[in-house]
């Protein structure tokens, strides 16, 4: 049940939160989805690698990288989705429409960095 | 269905034509190649107790009462009460659940609201993720290639395809569900249904506006368009 | 890039962005087999004998010429069986005794409904 506050908070004196349990970006930040290339099974449309993109939302809670589990690791690591926006004209060069319209989509932690 | 028939009737003696899935059928009443392998399946993971014996009728149930008319009853409780319109777009989930809508899969829900400045539209480019609890199993055109690869390059083209000129000035939001998440689309309430009742104003919500490629109108909404598979 | 290479980079699902024809606005009543087989699919899902994801990575691995030529429920079956195979919860043998049964099952049925000479 996605919640609006992690339930684990981080806010206790002495609880340190594990490798991944808090997002890694926040809204407003500015990310590059990565341009990889995973064999088999990916959730990360071609048309999208490498194209830079602004974090809408933090999907809660955090849930199991859907490349493992899509080869049966239903205990797969844990990490956070990420609503992001990309504009179209960053993404088709030759875009036909407001320079406003944009693309949206959750993607796996993993594969957003920094810019 | 039929039509294939004939076409086979045309085209050549096919009795040991497979190419088709349901040439058997029309040929000789018996059930397809598929069909044969799905009941196989079943009944093998049945006999193993790896499955209930109830529960695929059981899931149908609940395939069967979802349809879009529970999109159509949010839409208008969103329409009619501030209140839960806001908990609807801070959380589609849980406002669904309050409205008794229970969510049979682990998916989560984003409410997209349209307005004069920002109008939505759903796709997966990837498979066919839909926000099946609220409006039920997708129409095919929604899971055949031509709207997954066109939706998200050239998404007024599409739309206009569907009889929706989107203005210029309108920003257009296209979401490619591809994990968790679902997306249900908020449309415009029309004018004209100020002393409208809930359910009056229900009736007018279509599924394909809650996808996002046509508004809701005070007009009955279109025959089912196209041809049948 | 190889001659190859793309084969392998892009699933023959991943079809955003790719040139296409106008929409049809096409749509039928699912057959009570394709139900059934929605319904178990979410029913292994449930069980997570073949999790939702596996479903999808299943029906990738088809390969291209299935996924453009089977039907929707088409795939999911057969992508179903290969899976069922892989985690060794059916052999290739069982399913296919099991079908041969199913097929003779149904001629008989389709024998009985036929009118008396």
């Amino acid at each position: 049940m996605p919640s609006p506050t992690p339930a684990h908070g981080g806010r206790i004196p002495g609880v340190v939160p594990a490798d991944g349990e808090e997002p890694a970006f926040a809204p407003g930040d500015a990310v590059r989805i990565r341009t990889l290339s995973p064999v088999g099974h990916y959730r990360v449309p071609l048309y999208l690698r490498g194209k830079a993109a602004s974090v809408e939302a933090v999907i809660r809670p955090a849930a199991i990288d859907n490349e493992e589990e899509g080869y049966g690791r239903n205990a797969g690591s844990r990490r956070h989705y990420y609503r992001v926006a990309v504009p179209m004209t960053a993404i088709w060069a030759d875009y036909r429409g407001n320079a406003a319209d944009s693309l949206r989509i959750e993607v796996f932690e993993t594969w957003l960095e920094r810019i | 269905m039929g039509q294939q028939n004939q076409h086979h009737d045309h085209d050549h003696d096919h009795g040991h034509d497979h190419d088709h899935p349901h040439a058997e059928i029309a040929q000789t009443g018996m059930p397809g190649y598929y069909e044969i392998m799905e009941t196989a399946v079943r009944e093998l993971l049945v006999e193993r107790r790896l499955i209930g014996p109830d529960e695929i009728r059981r899931q149908i149930e609940v395939l069967d009462s979802r349809t879009p008319a529970l999109g159509a009853k949010v839409v208008a409780r969103a329409w009619v009460d501030a209140d839960f319109r806001r908990r609807l777009l801070a959380n589609g989930r849980t406002a669904c659940e309050e409205l008794g809508i229970s969510f049979y899969d682990d998916t989560q829900l984003i409410v997209l609201e349209n307005t004069d400045k920002v109008h939505n539209l759903i796709v997966c480019t990837l498979c066919s993720c839909y926000p099946r609890p609220v409006l039920g199993l997708p129409p095919d055109w929604y899971k055949l290639k031509a709207y997954r690869a066109r939706a998200v390059v050239e998404p007024r083209a599409v739309l206009a395809e569907f009889g929706t000129i989107i203005p210029d000035d309108v920003e257009i939001r296209v979401s490619d569900s591809t994990a968790m998440v679902r997306y249900l689309v908020l449309p415009r309430r029309p004018d004209g249904t100020e002393g409208f009742s809930e359910e009056q104003l229900a009736a007018l919500v279509t599924r394909d506006a809650m996808i996002g490629v046509v508004p809701v109108t005070l007009t009955a909404p279109p025959a089912p368009g196209g041809t049948l598979q | 890039m190889t001659a190859t290479e793309h084969l392998v980079k892009r699933l023959p699902n991943d079809i955003g962005g790719l040139p296409a024809e106008p929409i049809q606005r096409v749509e039928h009543e699912l057959e009570p087999w394709e139900k059934r087989c929605h319904a178990l699919a979410d029913v292994l899902d449930f069980h997570k004998i073949i999790n939702t994801e596996e479903k999808r990575r299943g029906v990738e691995a088809l390969g291209s010429e299935m996924v453009g030529k089977l039907s929707y429920y088409e795939r999911w079956i057969a992508a179903f069986a290969n899976i069922l195979f892989q985690k060794g919860v059916l052999t290739p043998g069982e399913l296919a005794r099991k079908m041969a049964e199913v097929e003779a099952r149904f001629a008989e049925e389709a024998a009985d409904r036929k009118p008396c000479p």
